[in-house]
Formats: C-alpha cells, structure tokens, sequence
C-alpha cells in the first residue's frame, strides 16, 4: 500500500522536522506580532515567535518524504516496523515537550 | 497598538472551539472506524467519510489557531499569563506541539486509511489504527489543555 508507506514516512518528517529546528536552534522564520515583522533568523527572543517557521520545516520536510517515498517507491520494508518507527519518533517528541513542561513545574 | 486579527479575535476564537469539538468528534470516529478495521470489519466507507471529515476540520481548526497565536501571545501570554501563570504558559506551549504532531497523524491517517482495502493485510490495517487512534488521542489532549487555558484567560478578553 503505497498511500500508507508515504503517510509513514511522511509522519515520521514531520516529527523530525519538527523536533530539530528548535532544540537545535536551526534558523527559522519567526514573527513579532508587536513590531509585524517577520525574519529568518537563529536568535528568537521577546515576544517574537518561531512556532510558524519551526511548522514550516516540519511540513515541508513531512511533505518532502511522503512525495519522495510516492515517487520513487523505495525498497518495501516490513510495514510493522514502519508504524513502529514512526509512532516512537511521534513519541520522542511528545516525551520531550512533556519533559519541558514538567521541568519548568 | 494592534496585534493581527485582534478586532475579531472573539469571533475567532468561538469558530476555532466549534472547529475544535468537529475535530475531536470526527478524529475519534476515524480511530473507531480504523481500529474496527484492525478487526477485520467492512468499514471503507466510514473511512473514507470520517477521513474527510477528520482532515478538513483538523486543518481549518489549526489555521483558526495559527491566526489567534499572535493575540494569545501578545494580549493573554505577555499580559498576563507569564506573571500570573507560568506554568499555564508552559501548559500551553505543550498544546500546541501536541496540535502540531496531531496534525500530521491525522492527515497521515486520513490518507492511508481512505486507501485501505478492504481485504488489506493485517500489519496495515493497524498502521492505520495506530496512526488514527495517536491521531485522536492527541487531538483530544490539545483540545483540553485548551480548554483550561481559555478558562483561566481566552482572547478578546482584556
């Protein structure tokens, strides 16, 4: 099934790209609502927020997987082990979002 | 000063709850219906319908919430939120990584499920239920965690 296979791969950037660009401190986009400017910059400090760029990446990196997966029909590997990839990378994110949640309790 | 969207950020925030709610319900039903998949029933049909529903409600309800982030941000987070209620601020910053990771489970799961056949192997037709119910689950714990914080200070509000 090739839509499932993209859908997978597909999650599976999205929760990559999600994660990096902030714990890495990637350059993103980021908007000032007080100043309603918009940058690509590292250095997000203030009111300004980098939650638009950080989603941009992981839509894009998201979209790029399930195209190329679509596109290029990569050698099938086992489905089970697709879905577990893509469910524990969906979890290391949310234990490491919780983890700052809990810290900062 | 004015923030983007702020003259209606009332009447945004009333369709991004209503949005909300479509999203939860339409979400759960598409795990439902994926999870009794898994068990071998003919349910395509609710997949596909509920899959539409999911997607579409779960896009315009996160493009609701994109567009009143930077009132959120500027009129309840920095006006209040991070002197009074830091750790709601923090609660809230968990929500909408939870919304963000949502997203992609249930457009992933809408996707692979609307192409489910229905003589499919079983490891798929889980696939898809393990994406539809984390899917769901997140949609509901985003929804939630916004609700409390709306309760505590929902924009609009001075």
């Amino acid at each position: 099934m090739r839509e499932l296979r993209a859908a997978l791969w597909g999650v599976s950037a999205f929760a990559l790209g999600y994660l990096l660009p902030g714990t890495l401190r990637l350059p993103t986009l980021a908007y000032d609502p007080v100043a309603r400017t918009v940058r690509f910059t590292s250095q997000v400090g203030g009111v300004a927020m980098r939650y638009y760029g950080d989603l941009l990446w992981a839509c894009a990196a998201g979209l790029c997987a399930a195209a190329a997966v679509w596109i290029f029909r990569r050698p099938s590997r086992p489905v089970a082990v697709l879905a577990g990839a893509t469910l524990s990378l969906v979890a290391l994110d949310v234990a490491f979002y919780l983890s700052r949640l809990l810290a900062s309790v | 000063m004015t923030v983007l969207f702020e003259g209606g950020a009332r009447a945004l925030l009333v369709a991004h709850a209503v949005l909300g709610f479509t999203a939860v319900f339409a979400t759960t039903h598409h795990a439902v219906s994926a999870l009794l998949a898994a068990l071998g029933r003919p349910v395509q049909r609710q997949l596909c319908r509920f899959g539409w529903m999911a997607s579409a409600s779960t896009v315009a309800q996160a493009l609701l919430g994109l567009s009143l982030y930077p009132v959120y941000r500027v009129r309840v987070r920095l006006a209040d939120l991070e002197s009074s209620a830091p750790a709601v601020v923090q609660l809230f910053d968990l929500k909408e990584h939870l919304s963000a990771l949502a997203l992609a489970l249930v457009l992933g799961a809408s996707f692979a499920g609307r192409a489910l056949p229905a003589e499919a192997k079983a490891a798929e037709s889980r696939a898809v239920a393990a994406l539809s119910a984390s899917g769901a689950a997140l949609v509901w714990a985003a929804a939630l965690i916004g609700l409390y914080v709306t309760v505590r200070h929902p924009v609009g509000r001075p």
